[in-house]
C-alpha cells in the first residue's frame, strides 16, 4: 500500500518535472520567477563560499577604492586591468566577481553566477565584459546576485563585424552551425563569402541602443574558414577573446545609451 | 509518506552541500571535475531501493537545477539524476553490500548521468566535448566508489536509530 502511494508520488513529481521543463523550453515566466527565487535564497551562500575562500580579502566593491593603493592581491590587479581596458572606455562598470560555475552540461561551462544584483543596479539583458572583451549576457537578476548565459552557449547569438573590412555576421555556439566545432570554439556566419579570412578580429556589431551589446567590443579571432565546395553560406571557427574556463572578475556595462543630442557637422570646410 | 526524519534532513544537507561545492570550486578550477552529488543519491538509492532512489535523485537534481547559475534548461538535472538513482536503486541488495557491486552500481549511475548530459546537450545546439565527457565519467565513478560505502554507513546508522 505504501509502495504504491509513494510510486504515485514520484509519478506526479516526474510529470511536474516536465511540465516546468516544456515552461522553461518555451520561454514561459514561471521558470524565471523560480530562478529568482533560488538565486535569492542560495544566492548569498555561494558569494559567502567563495569570499572566504578568497583569502579574506575585501570585496570587489572595496577593491576598487583600494585600486589605487598597494597592488597585493591577484584580484586588484584583475579590476585595474578592466578599468584600463581600451574598448570599455568611458562606458559605466558594475565590477562583479564570478562566483559559481554551472558545469553540468556536456560542453563546459554555459552559465555563471555573479556576486552583484538587483540591489546594485544589475538588470536582466545586460552585457557582462572582461578586460579581454565580451564574457556573456545577463539572463537572470535575483537581489544580491545574477545569472549570466556565456558567449559559446547554445542560446546566445551575437552579431558581429569582422575583419578590417567590417564584414557583417553572427558568432555562436560550436555546436549550432552545419559543421561542428572542436570544444572551445564558436560558430562564425558571415553574410558575404570571400572577405573572411584566418587571424580577422572579430567585434561585436552593437545592439540597437547599447543594450544588450554595446558595439566594438572584442569577441575573438578567426582561426578558420569553411572553404568546402557547396556550402552556401559563408562559415567559420572563433576563437573566443575570453576563457570561460579561467572567470574571475568581470564588469556588467551599466549604460552606453548617450543621453546628449548629437551635434551636427558641415562638410566639406 | 512518513514525516521526515533525520535522516532525510542529513540527505538534504548532504546534498545541499555537494551541490554548493561543485558550482564554487568550478569557478576556480579549469579542470574537469567529478560529479559530487551523485554519491549521495547513489548511497540512499542502494539502501533504499528504485522509487524512494529515484525521489532522492529527483530532489538532488532540482537542487542542482536550481541553484544559481542553474542548468541551461531547468528540469534536465532533475529527470538525470531520477534515472541514475532509479537505475542504482535497482542495484539494491539485502545485507552487507560487497565493495566491487558498489563501484559497479557507482559506475553506471555515473554513465547514466554523463549520458543524460551529452543528450541534453545535443539536443539543446551546444558544443560537445567527448573527450571531457569520458573523463568526468572516469572522474564520478571513482568518487562514487570512494564516497558510497562510507554514505552507506551514515544512512544505515540513521535509520537503525529511526527503527529503534
Amino acid at each position: 500500500m505504501r509502495r504504491t502511494s509513494r510510486r504515485r508520488l514520484l509519478l506526479a513529481l516526474l510529470a511536474l518535472t516536465l511540465l516546468l521543463m516544456s515552461f522553461d523550453l518555451a520561454g514561459g515566466p514561471g521558470p524565471g520567477l523560480l530562478r529568482s527565487a533560488a538565486g535569492a535564497a542560495f544566492g548569498p551562500l555561494e558569494s559567502l563560499v567563495t569570499r572566504s575562500r578568497g583569502g579574506g580579502e575585501a570585496s570587489t566593491r572595496g577593491l576598487l577604492d583600494t585600486a589605487q593603493r598597494a597592488r597585493r592581491s591577484v584580484e586588484e590587479q584583475q579590476v585595474s586591468r578592466l578599468l584600463a581596458a581600451s574598448d570599455l572606455a568611458g562606458s559605466a562598470l558594475l565590477p562583479a566577481r564570478v562566483v559559481a560555475v554551472g558545469r553540468q552540461s556536456a560542453a563546459g561551462p554555459e552559465r555563471v553566477t555573479i556576486d552583484v544584483g538587483s540591489r546594485d543596479g544589475a538588470r536582466v539583458d545586460q552585457c557582462v565584459v572582461s578586460a579581454d572583451g565580451l564574457v556573456g549576457r545577463v539572463v537572470a537578476v535575483s537581489p544580491w546576485t545574477a545569472d549570466v548565459l556565456l558567449l559559446g552557449s547554445a542560446d546566445l547569438v551575437v552579431g558581429v563585424r569582422v575583419g578590417a573590412t567590417g564584414t557583417l555576421g553572427s558568432v555562436g555556439s560550436g555546436g549550432a552551425g552545419v559543421h561542428r566545432r572542436p570544444a572551445g570554439l564558436l560558430n562564425l556566419e558571415a553574410v558575404q563569402r570571400g572577405t573572411v579570412r584566418d587571424g580577422d578580429p572579430v567585434t561585436t556589431l552593437g545592439s540597437a541602443g547599447g543594450s544588450p551589446f554595446p558595439a566594438g567590443l572584442p569577441v575573438g579571432e578567426v582561426t578558420a574558414v569553411d572553404t568546402a565546395r557547396g556550402s552556401l553560406a559563408a562559415t567559420g571557427a572563433v576563437r573566443p577573446a575570453v576563457d570561460p574556463t579561467a572567470l574571475d572578475v568581470v564588469g556588467v556595462v551599466l549604460s552606453t545609451t548617450r543621453s546628449v543630442p548629437r551635434a551636427a557637422v558641415t562638410g566639406g570646410t | 509518506m512518513s514525516r521526515p526524519g533525520p535522516a532525510s534532513l542529513v540527505r538534504f544537507t548532504l546534498l545541499l552541500l555537494m551541490a554548493v561545492v561543485s558550482v564554487t570550486t568550478a569557478s576556480h578550477a579549469p579542470l574537469v571535475l567529478p560529479d559530487l552529488v551523485l554519491p549521495v543519491v547513489v548511497a540512499s538509492a542502494l539502501l533504499a531501493g528504485p522509487s524512494r532512489g529515484a525521489m532522492v535523485g529527483l530532489g538532488g537534481g532540482w537542487l542542482v537545477d536550481l541553484l544559481p547559475p542553474g542548468s541551461s534548461v531547468l528540469g534536465s538535472a532533475a529527470l538525470m539524476y531520477a534515472a541514475a538513482g532509479l537505475l542504482a536503486g535497482a542495484g539494491r541488495r539485502e545485507g552487507q553490500q560487497p565493495f566491487g557491486w558498489v563501484t559497479l552500481v557507482g559506475a553506471a549511475s555515473a554513465a547514466v548521468a554523463t549520458l543524460g548530459r551529452l543528450v541534453v546537450a545535443a539536443l539543446s545546439g551546444g558544443s560537445l566535448d567527448p573527450r571531457a565527457a569520458a573523463v568526468g565519467w572516469v572522474l564520478s565513478a571513482v568518487w562514487c566508489a570512494l564516497l558510497v560505502p562510507p554514505l552507506v554507513t551514515l544512512e544505515r546508522r540513521f535509520s537503525a536509530r529511526r527503527m529503534r
